[in-house]
């Protein structure tokens, strides 16, 4: 009881999981990538049925790990195909979120670089950043449970407070017409609000991690609801207060948003600066989520010591982060990860219930 | 086909990144190396490991002159003479031992009283008990069946067979017994040697409780334990520590609270103490917390006994050890070391407000050099552009970079807080004024340091002053220089990896087998009512969810 050794978080550790995977890079790029695709003021549409999409693929999701009680995608996938097909669909996994990681970590150290620190090389920011990550993550999945908790409070206030004051200039008619060209444009940004939503693959591994698996359908869904709703607020409150127009051409339109306006007699005259420190702290717990979930992966699949993988997979990551040459290059990846994330989703939870289901039902065998 | 290749190939980083990249995994396969290393060091020499190994230690010791002289092991011969010879033998050339011949006239038996200057009182001895065994003492006092010590009208009385025990009690102060016939030592009359009187605390003062401390008796202490109230349920259990001075230490906890299985694994710790002597309770802290190489203290030690008993009321475990007034309590948790025992008694909306004072302020202790050189070095945008204005220019004259500007005040503060430790109280205000006051003046005047700095400084040294425990203060003092070698390096952002590093660390670490930040981190929401507020009595039903009691209601 007091020196519990077992691996297990709670349903509130494993939603806040969830939604620290989730909620990230997305909050200064979302308002941009999904405009640029739909062009009307129609995207929080977008980003509200992408959202619902996704809430069914979570269900799926937890669905058909809770046939497979204590294992993780990595163990079960081989149980459903085989042991070489399900290793190579892992390893696809694996690979998925070591691209996200090295992406994460892209996009956290050209924000850096942009606003706090001009001129520092970048690997002096990635280098210490990994570090720090690596000895979160050698902690395990309780460790890492914990300090998201201790975040996920801070930045969901902070983040609040932050769209509280640009509630001024918010205009409702920069949201309108509703629908003015049709349900077209909002289908066709479905495409980049996939991407934000990328990392609920998470779902697979996590449910294996609950103490009461049988929660896991309302923990998950609370731990996607509370980053679909974040995001759309955020799509909302940033082209309601700059305008459609200004969110497609700037790079990181919501400190946009939020440097546009001053609060006098605060401590903080803008509220950039703890836009900045929540969302540095929120891309450490996604880009610490997806390290442990590879690491986790690897060790599962080639039966590795778990800790020896983090070191290894230390260098593999900073090298993918290292990959994009520009940030225009960097986003071209993350529409990229978003495109990976859908055929993934058909190859990994769709295709394998559906064996499953063959299997088990069709077929009557004991898998 | 081509293309693809082409733009994959393109794409492959240069020699510089894969260096980098070797880099990133080397670093830190070292510090994990390092610190492994480290730890076993420390770690096997910190305590008898399992009894196997314990069984190994004392084979490859018993020739060492560690263990008792060889012949000191013996029991009595039955032998008076004999008996009384090898006791002097072996400690007789104490010249504050004294041996007090005498016969018992009713039996006509010799009998020796054996006894240290000072630690008894000489009338009861001289009266009482010379006068019993000398005049009074018939044959049935000593009935020949061996259980001597019932018929004895003394209160405190023990036998004693073995005579390296009966050597040793007697040099603690014992007043040893040695009668003709008997195969056995009597012990009569524990030591009473002086101790001070009861004072306050002065280490942990309040304005408010009750103006008591434990002092330096073991037995004084467990009877202040026991005088805080009535209850049949408070269990205090001696044990012996020390493998050339023992030393009694004691565990205190509430019988029908406390954990079974913390309790096992505070004993089985403490049974595991491999140490020559323990001066001070800070001795077992060190031995038998979870991660030494951490900076956090995982014990709590206090001077106040309704610290310890409220402890021990919530399903803790306290020790203590003879020879200091300062108990442990074990396990701890972060918050509980910004908690006073203050917030309890005065009323619940005062007591939440100083409580929420305390944690702002520790953030600070922690957080404002480092807050303070990332703002100026770095980011001089992110502040109120006036301010930022006129720090700079009130800056202008300062020679050097914020980092070495802020050593410089943060290291004559720290020198002159020791300093003002160590001189007596009247002295040790002047100099407080001395170096607040007029060092810091002058610094500004002679432009070495910027006057907002020396407000940063100033805010920051009183914070850490507004902690309860000075050990936790002592911690912050210390990462607050790490946190600054942060933000020198990389300004806000390293602020930032600097809180994540802290906060990934605490979450790892455990006091006896209770996750250090609980209740934020896991989180139960039952103890957050004694959290940053103090919740009101009426509503503080329940003990700590944390400690995972026996009897968790605190209400009938």
């Amino acid at each position: 009881m007091f020196t519990r050794t077992d691996d297990r978080i709670t349903a509130t550790q494993a939603a806040v999981f969830l939604n620290n995977t989730v909620l990230g890079a997305g909050i200064l790029t979302l308002p941009r990538s999904v405009s640029e695709a739909v062009k009307t003021p129609d995207s929080w549409l977008s980003v509200l049925l992408g959202g619902v999409i996704v809430m069914a693929v979570v269900t799926l999701m937890v669905k058909i790990s809770q046939q497979f009680p204590g294992k993780t995608i990595f163990q079960y996938a081989g149980t459903i195909v085989g042991r070489v097909p399900g290793a190579f669909l892992c390893l696809l996994l694996i690979i998925y979120f070591l691209i996200i990681a090295g992406f994460e970590i892209r996009s956290l150290a050209e924000v850096t670089l942009f606003f706090l620190l001009e001129g520092t090389p970048i690997w002096a920011i990635i280098l210490p950043f990994i570090w720090v990550g690596s000895y979160l993550v050698y902690g395990g999945i309780n460790a890492i449970a914990r300090v998201f908790q201790i975040i996920f409070p801070i930045s969901i206030m902070i983040l609040l407070i932050c769209y509280g004051f640009s509630l001024r200039l918010f205009d409702i008619n920069n949201l309108r017409p509703v629908l003015g060209s049709g349900i077209l444009p909002v289908l066709s940004g479905l495409k980049s609000t996939v991407l934000v939503y990328t990392g609920c693959e998470v779902v697979m591994t996590l449910v294996a991690f609950m103490q009461q698996p049988r929660q896991a359908v309302k923990a998950m869904l609370v731990g996607i609801g509370i980053p679909i709703g974040l995001y759309l607020l955020t799509v909302v409150m940033v082209i309601g207060g700059v305008s459609i127009d200004s969110a497609i051409t700037s790079t990181w339109p919501t400190i946009d948003l939020i440097r546009s306006f001053e609060i006098p007699g605060f401590l903080f005259e803008r509220m950039e600066f703890p836009l900045m420190v929540i969302w540095l702290m929120q891309m450490f717990c996604n880009f610490c989520s997806f390290f442990f979930q590879a690491s986790l992966g690897i060790s599962q699949i080639f039966r590795l010591r778990v800790h020896t993988v983090i070191y290894l997979l230390v260098p593999v990551i900073f090298i993918s982060t290292m990959v994009p040459k520009s940030v225009n290059e960097l986003f071209s990846l993350g529409d990229m990860i978003g495109k990976a994330g859908i055929v993934l989703f058909l190859l990994i939870p769709l295709m394998l219930s559906v064996i499953w289901l063959i299997r088990t039902k069709g077929l009557k065998q004991h898998v | 086909m081509i293309s693809l290749l082409s733009s994959v190939i393109s794409h492959i980083p240069g020699w510089d990144v894969f260096f980098q990249a070797g880099i990133a995994l080397l670093i830190p396969l070292a510090v994990s190396r390092i610190y492994k290393a480290l730890y076993s060091l420390v770690g096997s020499g910190r305590a008898v490991e399992s009894p196997g190994s314990s069984a190994k230690k004392r084979k490859g010791q018993s020739d060492a002159p560690v263990s008792p002289p060889p012949q000191a092991r013996q029991g009595f011969s039955g032998n008076y003479a004999a008996d009384l010879q090898s006791i002097k033998s072996a400690i007789g050339r104490n010249s504050d031992l004294h041996f007090k011949e005498f016969t018992i006239t009713r039996l006509q038996k010799q009998a020796v009283l054996i006894y240290v200057d000072g630690m008894q009182n000489d009338r009861i001895l001289n009266l009482q008990i010379m006068q019993f065994l000398m005049l009074e003492a018939t044959a049935d006092s000593f009935s020949p069946s061996g259980s001597a010590g019932q018929q004895l009208p003394f209160s405190q009385l023990s036998e004693a067979s073995d005579l390296a025990d009966f050597n040793k009690s007697v040099l603690y102060g014992y007043a040893g017994l040695l009668i003709e016939g008997l195969p056995q030592g009597l012990l009569i009359q524990p030591p009473e040697g002086d101790s001070r009187s009861l004072d306050e605390p002065v280490s942990e003062a309040l304005l408010r409780g009750p103006r008591l401390g434990f002092s330096e008796s073991l037995n004084e202490n467990t009877s202040i334990l026991r005088r805080q109230g009535r209850s049949d349920q408070l269990e205090m259990v001696t044990h012996r520590a020390g493998n050339r001075i023992q030393k009694d230490l004691v565990i205190a906890y509430m019988k029908d609270i406390v954990n079974p299985e913390l309790l096992r694994e505070v004993e089985s710790r403490i049974s595991k103490l491999d140490i020559d002597f323990l001066a001070e309770s800070g001795y077992i802290e060190q031995l038998i917390e979870d991660n030494y190489l951490s900076p956090f203290q995982q014990v709590q030690n206090t001077e106040r006994p309704d610290r310890v008993i409220s402890a021990l009321l919530e399903g803790r475990i306290a020790i203590l050890l003879d020879g200091t007034p300062f108990a442990l309590i074990v396990p701890v948790t972060f918050s509980m070391l910004l908690q006073s025992p203050e917030d309890y008694y005065e009323r619940w909306l005062p007591g939440s407000l100083l409580r929420m004072l305390r944690f702002a302020a520790s953030f600070l202790a922690l957080m404002a050099p480092a807050l303070y050189i990332s703002f100026i070095s770095f980011h001089p945008g992110l502040i109120p552009t006036e301010l930022a204005l006129s720090i700079i220019e009130t800056r202008q004259g300062v020679p050097f970079p914020s980092i070495i500007e802020v050593l410089i005040l943060e290291v004559s503060i720290e020198i002159l807080r020791e300093a003002g430790i160590r001189l007596p109280k009247p002295v040790g205000q002047a100099m407080g004024i001395v170096g607040g006051l007029i060092i810091g003046d002058a610094a500004v005047n002679a432009g070495i340091v910027s006057p907002f700095l020396v407000i940063v400084v100033a805010v920051t040294a009183i914070s850490s002053f507004s902690i309860p425990m000075y050990s936790a203060g002592i911690t912050l003092r210390i990462l607050r220089f790490v946190g600054m070698g942060f933000a020198a390096l990389l300004g806000m952002f390293g602020t930032i990896l600097f809180f994540l590093m802290i906060c990934s660390h605490l979450t790892k670490l455990k006091s006896f087998g209770v996750p250090y930040l609980t209740p934020v981190s896991p989180f139960r929401a039952r103890d957050w009512k004694d959290l940053f507020f103090r919740a009101p009595l009426a509503l503080m039903k329940r003990r700590p969810a944390m400690m995972k009691t026996q009897d968790s209601k605190r209400k009938s």
